[in-house]
């Protein structure tokens, strides 16, 4: 059974470096969204198993999607990649329930450390 | 379209490495400020050289004008202008909160325009696999026609800037500033060349 993965990032370049980050087990089934209001869509309509979440987006940001699955009780796997490094940034990502916080630009070896240590690999 | 455009992958492409340099620019203004910076979607904008005042839109005194130059390999160069707002440089002076034997506020503002220039072009740079130089920060003229002289001064004709428009909001108070690059001609085409490059590995 495939892995439904969302990324959601108002950059394309950065979808396509996420998307051509992730092991071959995660790449088969993935769906991309450029706010948070599109994947709040597509989190209501389709089953996603992993969420890899950009914080700084225009409409609906990062924080604003994972106050909204907080709210929601739903149980999803986030891993936010973010620009916004600030340590405080990381301490509220984490306390609204991300799995993990990783900056950008993207780094294989550390995605690949918390896919593992939460399961995925 | 002239020459000096970017493509619309070339824009997203650019904005992408210009939020992961706003977002370590920020870390380290959080740092220096010891508080909390929300950080929204920067604007970039190009603005040819001769409509760059028009779309500023700032009063002739009282803004707070650093003017720092930059270059790299590759003949990527320019001046980097940081712009704060008549109404925001008091809101900075309260927020930078010295002791009367510390710096004076010009010298707090030239610190602080420092660390976000070079923070966010040294990142900007190690992305593109550049490595940038600088010259001394400059406080300019509050007076908008010595701005334009100063720019008038530079080595080098500038064609286009590229205007970055930065909000910072921190905990306790807020304020705007802009962030312009000017940017000579050969620097632009070089510009356009590797993000090309990068976007060639996708």
């Amino acid at each position: 059974m495939s892995t439904n993965v969302l990324i959601c990032d108002d950059s394309n370049l950065a979808r396509k470096q996420v998307l051509r980050s992730l092991p071959e087990s995660l790449s088969t089934d993935v769906k991309l969204a450029s706010n948070g209001e599109e994947a709040l869509a597509i989190l209501s309509s389709e089953n996603i198993d992993i969420l890899f979440l950009d914080l700084t987006m225009p409409i609906i940001d990062g924080l604003g999607v994972l106050a909204a699955l907080k709210e929601q009780n739903k149980q999803l796997p986030v891993f936010v990649i973010s620009a916004d490094v600030q340590p405080e940034m990381q301490s509220k990502v984490l306390a609204l329930g991300a799995k993990a916080f990783l900056r950008k630009p993207i780094q294989i070896d550390v995605l690949y450390e918390h896919l593992k240590r939460h399961g995925f690999l | 379209m002239n020459a000096f455009d970017l493509t619309e992958d070339q824009q997203d492409c650019l904005q992408e490495l210009i939020n992961v340099a706003m977002g370590q620019a920020s870390d380290q203004l959080a740092r220096y400020l010891d508080t909390f910076v929300y950080l929204k979607v920067p604007s970039i904008e190009q603005v040819k050289a001769e409509h760059l005042f028009d779309t500023l839109n700032y009063e002739s005194d009282a803004t707070a004008i650093v003017s720092q130059g930059f270059f790299g390999y590759e003949g990527i160069r320019g001046e980097a202008l940081l712009m704060y707002q008549p109404k925001d440089s008091h809101r900075l002076a309260d927020l930078l909160g010295y002791e009367a034997d510390e710096l004076t506020f010009d010298e707090q503002i030239i610190d602080l325009s420092s660390i976000l220039t070079t923070t966010f072009l040294n990142v900007f740079a190690s992305q593109i696999d550049n490595q940038m130089s600088y010259s001394a920060p400059r406080l300019l003229s509050a007076n908008i026609g010595k701005v334009n002289e100063h720019i008038q001064q530079q080595a080098f004709n500038w064609d286009l800037a590229l205007k970055v428009r930065i909000s910072y909001q921190v905990t306790d108070y807020s304020f705007n500033c802009d962030m312009v690059l000017l940017i000579p001609e050969a620097a632009i085409t070089n510009i356009k060349a590797v993000l090309d490059r990068i976007l060639a590995e996708f």
